[in-house]
């Protein structure tokens, strides 16, 4: 027979206004097994959880029940109680008689009711629970951080720094992401490069960073503590090791078209460098755009119609021939940063984008306007090269639109635009900015201050509403909308048109579905939870950081990348990472061997398993959930047929024996 | 206007009530006032972004002063219900909707302009705007042969108000049937057997009477065995296919422009007489921005040999500017400088069109008007006109 302690919390008024906590402690002296009941008004706090402790001692009690609130909050609290008292964490059961009872109900005697039936239905459970240990993984001592940008280079940095190896993988040829393309940075004014740049040399020379740049995942596969990682070298047909980045294969490449880097502002070659301080510092033929074709080649180029680079490079790299070639890792823990892109949707095409040449986006204009950009930081229209004298800002471009765009704020634009506004006014003093808005967000340290600069020292003109259209007319941008302040329409004969149009997630569930971690309706990464747990997923093991998760400026990407490699480095500083032993457990004597649970499992936990005779052949199949990769969802076990699996913690009898003391089931238990 | 305002719960709450929930959803971007017909307007400011706002605070017809409420029922009164704003508005707000709820409790305490009221009467008890006789809704049909709709035919042609009474409008309901006639299209009308549609009251605020009306219609058309309708006029067309299904009922409606383009598709129609002239095309907004429709009237227009389509720039398909003519626009008396069909006929007279083609009796009506008034070289004409007379 057990002996069960049923503790009865009034959490202040929480509980106690509705639940008649007198009462319930009282009735519960009679649940069979019950062998003393107690009451407090905050269990959770040290008194309380003493009281516990104490009593476990005292009544030599082997199971608990704690009559609470939800167990997502505090049954890790009372687990640890019961643990010290030298009771197995797992014997302690938490009944909700809060949010199911309390808060919910307003008939207090039906609320007691409830309360007094969901202890019984604990105690029924809790009876029938076994001990349980945690599972215990060991951890492969290494990272894997997934996109280069500041997130991923500031993760990388952090870890490697601290003493763990890190293996960094970005697609393009050149670390660095969306921030080496930019300007200056808000709020600050720092040159977004000379901050930079410094990073991205520390992560090529770091002893113990791995960088493999033009390369994509492939497949991940493993567990927490011991994923394994397929990826993909694209070839770049030059050995980069003898590339001294002299550029004179590019100066004979016939092959000009417009470079992604500078939003195809500028031009670049086939083979090319994405950007003077790019790292590696290497070249990369781009295959698509090389006059000579692979005809769906499996050795690299059949035909070749043009070997100029090839004659002139010096130290002989250029490799026709080259093949895409996978790399294996292992890797203990992984970041996810795969940053964002502009969204130029149905908005931006209203304001003219894609129609007339002078309407550009925010990262076009931030290419204009730096140093090592396509115009060496001038300002200059694209139509005919000119400077520009009245040039129109429109924030909220697709953003806060979800009829035409997404729902969301993009968090940055407000601030960008103000510093697009600012750095017009100081390279052009003649011209003369106004920025379409309809709130100006600006609440880090120093925003409010910079964007009164724009206003107050720029002279800036701010006109609080939305353009209609844009009409060309006369070589000049008409911008027609409203001001609603002053209740008016406004019309603007502008020279140039900059929108700032909403970030989106660059990842499109690719690496989402890879990872198996989950994506919000917007496409960013979703955290565990948006409070207390805002850098891991879902995932055991996977972090996030920067603006893959949301928009972000660079100071927040830049701290939730040192939060995720501080969470990384937690599991990677232990020998073994401890797991909840909820895991679904299979009866193998009984299991047909149709793994129907295999194609369910939504963590890829169950393997199959061979059952050998005594001579050692194999004369059955069976599943075998694999306790350190399932996630104790619980999909196997009801999908089951024969019910051959159980849920260590929620077991059939458990569950059958908590509801039918609610009385649902009650034919079933007695049958 | 009253300088300060006491938030009044009681005529906020009546308002969203009257179906204008979507106030809740403005966030007063402006972008509803900056695509506006009134903008084109240099002497009318209508900040129609605080209307939303003006519900959610219940500011608006607290007043006890008459010039202010006066003030109130010409701004409510103003919008077309031309669908732009809703077409562009960042956060799904109808306007209209606003407006309609609005005016429903001006209409219940009767203080709303003299013409709509007018209108609304005789749509009452003749079952037109203009006070004619009910049995005269199919004089029109004098010398055309327009056959009776009989259970079992394909389609109840309903022509509109406008075109079965007015001189020059009746020209397009005899065009309309010359079509489906020569395509042999099944159809039949039901004439004093139908009243207005009343979209244009409904819109104005009339709900009690529009519920009358568009309800005996209903039953009219379910009684004679009705299945599809075609219409003339897409603001039939918009509340037989959008509102109808409110009041039960259960046919469903095209409007001709649909009809004439899978007619002409299908060779059924074989448009030969060329019309060697520049023609532009209106877009109606009850038959583009309401309901979507800004392909087929251009492909029955291109049909037509010889015919040269022209656009108007900035201003055609989803950007098109409304006539004026819309939720009760028609009936108004606006003072010259505040037609915009005296905007759009210059617009479509700017493309150096002969023809300026049309698919809405409304349109019609406000642009002949325009062009008597402003002396232009420009004719009028409905795209089923054009269709008639090339067959
Ligand atoms: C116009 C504009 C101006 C801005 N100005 C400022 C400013 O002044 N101050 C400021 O604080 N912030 C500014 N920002 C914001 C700033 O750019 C971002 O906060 C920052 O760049 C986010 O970094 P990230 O690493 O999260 O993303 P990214 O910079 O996008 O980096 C992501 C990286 O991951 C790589 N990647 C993506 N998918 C994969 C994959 N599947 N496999 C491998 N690699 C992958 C990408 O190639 C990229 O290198 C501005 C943004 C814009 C658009
Ligand atoms: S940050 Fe500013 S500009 Fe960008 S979406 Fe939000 S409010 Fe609009
Ligand atoms: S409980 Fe869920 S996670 Fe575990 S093996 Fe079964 S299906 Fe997979
Ligand atoms: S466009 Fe929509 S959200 Fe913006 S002010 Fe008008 S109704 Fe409100
Ligand atoms: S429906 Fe047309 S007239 Fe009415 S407020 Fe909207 S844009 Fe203006």
């Amino acid at each position: 027979m057990s002996r069960v302690g049923v503790f009865v919390c009034h959490c202040g008024e929480n509980i106690a206004r509705n639940v008649k906590v007198q009462e319930v402690v009282e009735s519960s002296r009679d649940i069979p097994g019950t062998v003393v009941t107690a009451d407090y008004p905050y269990l959770c706090s040290a008194p309380g959880q003493q009281m516990v402790i104490d009593a476990i001692e005292e009544h030599d009690l082997d199971r608990v029940v704690v009559a609470a609130c939800s167990p997502q909050l505090h049954e890790p609290t009372f687990r640890a109680a019961a643990a010290q008292a030298g009771l197995n964490p797992h014997l302690c059961e938490m009944a909700n008689i809060r949010e199911h009872c309390s808060w919910v109900h307003r008939d207090a005697e039906q609320a007691s009711a409830k309360a007094y039936q969901t202890v019984v239905a604990a105690v029924e459970r809790v009876k029938r629970s076994r001990p349980l240990d945690p599972i215990e993984v060991p951890v492969t001592k290494r990272a894997l951080v997934i996109g280069a940008g500041v997130a991923g280079i500031r993760s990388a940095l952090d870890m490697a720094n601290a003493g763990h190896s890190v293996v960094l993988v970005e697609r393009q040829p050149s670390i660095g992401g969306n921030m080496s393309r930019l300007s200056e940075t808000f709020p600050t004014l720092d040159c977004s490069q000379c901050i930079l740049t410094p990073l991205m040399v520390q992560v090529s020379r770091h002893p113990n960073i791995e960088l493999l740049t033009y390369s994509e995942i492939e497949e991940v596969s493993g567990y927490v503590g011991n994923f394994k990682v397929r990826i993909r070298r694209k070839p770049s047909f030059v050995v980069a090791e003898d590339c001294t980045a002299c550029g004179d294969c590019a100066e004979v490449c016939p092959q000009p078209s417009g470079n992604e880097f500078d939003m195809a502002l500028s031009s670049r070659k086939a083979i090319y460098i994405p950007f003077p301080q790019a790292v590696p510092s290497v070249y990369t033929l781009d295959p698509d755009r090389c006059l000579n074709s692979k005809l769906d080649s499996p050795t690299g180029f059949r035909v070749l119609a043009c070997v100029k680079c090839d004659e002139v490079c010096k130290p002989q790299c250029i490799d026709f021939d080259m093949q895409p070639e996978f790399i294996e890792r292992e890797v203990g823990v992984i970041v996810a940063a795969t940053g964002f892109d502009m969204k130029l949707g149905q908005q931006a095409a209203e304001c003219g984008y894609g129609k007339h040449v002078d309407v550009m986006d925010g990262l076009e204009f931030e290419r204009m306007l730096s140093a090592s950009g396509p115009t060496e930081g001038e300002v200059r229209r694209p139509s005919d090269g000119k400077t520009p004298k009245d040039v129109v800002f429109i924030q909220c471009v697709g953003s806060r639109n979800p009829e035409h765009g997404v729902s969301y704020c993009s968090r940055i634009c407000c601030m960008y635009t103000a510093k697009h506004a600012l750095l017009l006014r100081h390279k052009v003093p003649e011209s003369r900015a106004y920025i379409f808005y309809m709130d100006i967000r600006a609440g880090g340290k120093g925003y409010e201050e910079f964007v009164h600069r724009a206003m107050e020292e720029e002279r800036v003109m701010y006109i609080r509403g939305r353009p209609s259209q844009i009409i060309e007319e006369e070589g000049k941008l008409k911008v027609l909308g409203v001001d609603t302040l002053s209740g008016r329409t406004v019309e603007i004969d502008a020279d140039m048109v900059v929108l700032a149009a909403a970030m989106e997630p660059a990842d499109h569930g690719e690496i989402a579905g890879k990872l198996r971690i989950a994506a919000d309706t917007d496409g960013f990464f979703k955290e565990a939870h948006p409070k207390l747990r805002p850098v891991e997923t879902l995932t055991a093991g996977i972090f996030l950081a920067g603006t893959a998760q949301a928009p972000k400026d660079i100071p927040d990407t830049v701290s939730q990348a040192s939060a995720a490699a501080s969470k990384g480095m937690e599991m990677l500083s232990k020998d073994f990472l401890e797991r909840d032993p909820s895991t679904a457990h299979v009866d193998e004597s009984a299991c047909a061997g149709c793994f129907e649970c295999l194609a369910v499992c939504p963590y890829g936990a169950i393997e199959r398993k061979q059952l050998l005779d005594a001579q050692g052949e194999v004369f059955r199949e069976v599943a075998a959930p694999n306790p350190a990769m399932c996630e104790g969802c619980g999909l196997c076990t009801v999908t089951c047929r024969g019910g051959y699996i159980d849920l260590e913690g929620y077991t059939d009898e458990q569950v059958f024996a908590q509801l039918g003391a609610l009385g649902a089931l009650r034919e079933v238990i007695e049958r | 206007m009253n300088a300060r305002i006491r938030p009044d719960w009681d005529i906020r709450d009546a308002i969203l009530e009257m179906g204008g929930t979507d106030a809740y959803k403005c966030y007063q971007c402006g972008k509803c006032m900056a695509v506006c017909p009134w903008t084109h307007v240099e002497s009318v400011v209508f900040p129609v972004y605080r209307t939303p706002q003006s519900v959610k605070l219940g500011a608006i017809m607290s007043s006890e002063d008459t010039d202010e409420i006066e003030r109130e029922v010409t701004e409510v009164y103003r919008c077309v219900g031309c669908e732009s704003c809703s077409t562009w508005c960042p956060h799904g707000v109808h306007m209209p909707d606003i407006m309609r709820g609005i005016r429903r409790i001006l209409v219940e305490f009767g203080s709303y302009p003299s013409e709509l009221s007018e209108s609304v009467s005789r749509i009452h008890s003749s079952g037109n705007p203009f006070g004619e006789p009910r049995e005269k809704r199919a004089a029109w049909t004098e010398g055309a042969e327009v056959p009776p709709f009989e259970t079992g035919m394909d389609y109840l042609y309903s022509p509109c108000c406008v075109p079965a009474y007015d001189p020059r409008a009746v020209n397009v309901a005899k065009a309309s049937v010359e079509v489906l006639k020569a395509a042999n299209v099944s159809f039949g009308i039901l004439g004093d057997g139908e009243s207005c549609c009343s979209e244009a009251i409904r819109r104005a605020g009339a709900e009690e009477v529009f519920q009358e009306v568009a309800g005996a219609n209903v039953t009219a058309f379910s009684e004679a065995g009705v299945k599809k309708v075609v219409t003339t006029s897409p603001h039939c067309h918009r509340t037989f296919d959008q509102e109808y299904g409110e009041l039960g009922a259960n046919f469903e409606s095209v409007h001709q422009t649909q009809l004439f383009a899978r007619l002409i598709e299908q060779q059924r129609l074989e448009p030969k007489n060329a019309l060697d002239k520049k023609v532009v095309y209106h877009d109606p907004c009850a038959l583009g921005r309401g309901c979507g429709i800004y392909d087929e009237p251009r492909e029955v227009l291109k049909s037509i040999p010889g015919l040269d389509l022209v656009e108007i720039p900035n201003y055609s398909r989803e950007y098109s500017l409304c006539c004026g003519g819309g939720s009760g626009g028609v009936w108004l008396e606006r003072p010259k400088g505040e037609r915009f069909s005296d905007i759009r006929v210059q617009q479509a007279a700017a493309t150096g069109a002969e023809i300026l083609a049309v698919a809405c009796p409304y349109c019609l009506q406000m642009f002949e008007d325009s062009v008597k008034t402003m002396d232009l070289e420009l004719e009028v004409k409905d795209v089923s006109e054009l269709l008639a007379e090339a067959l």
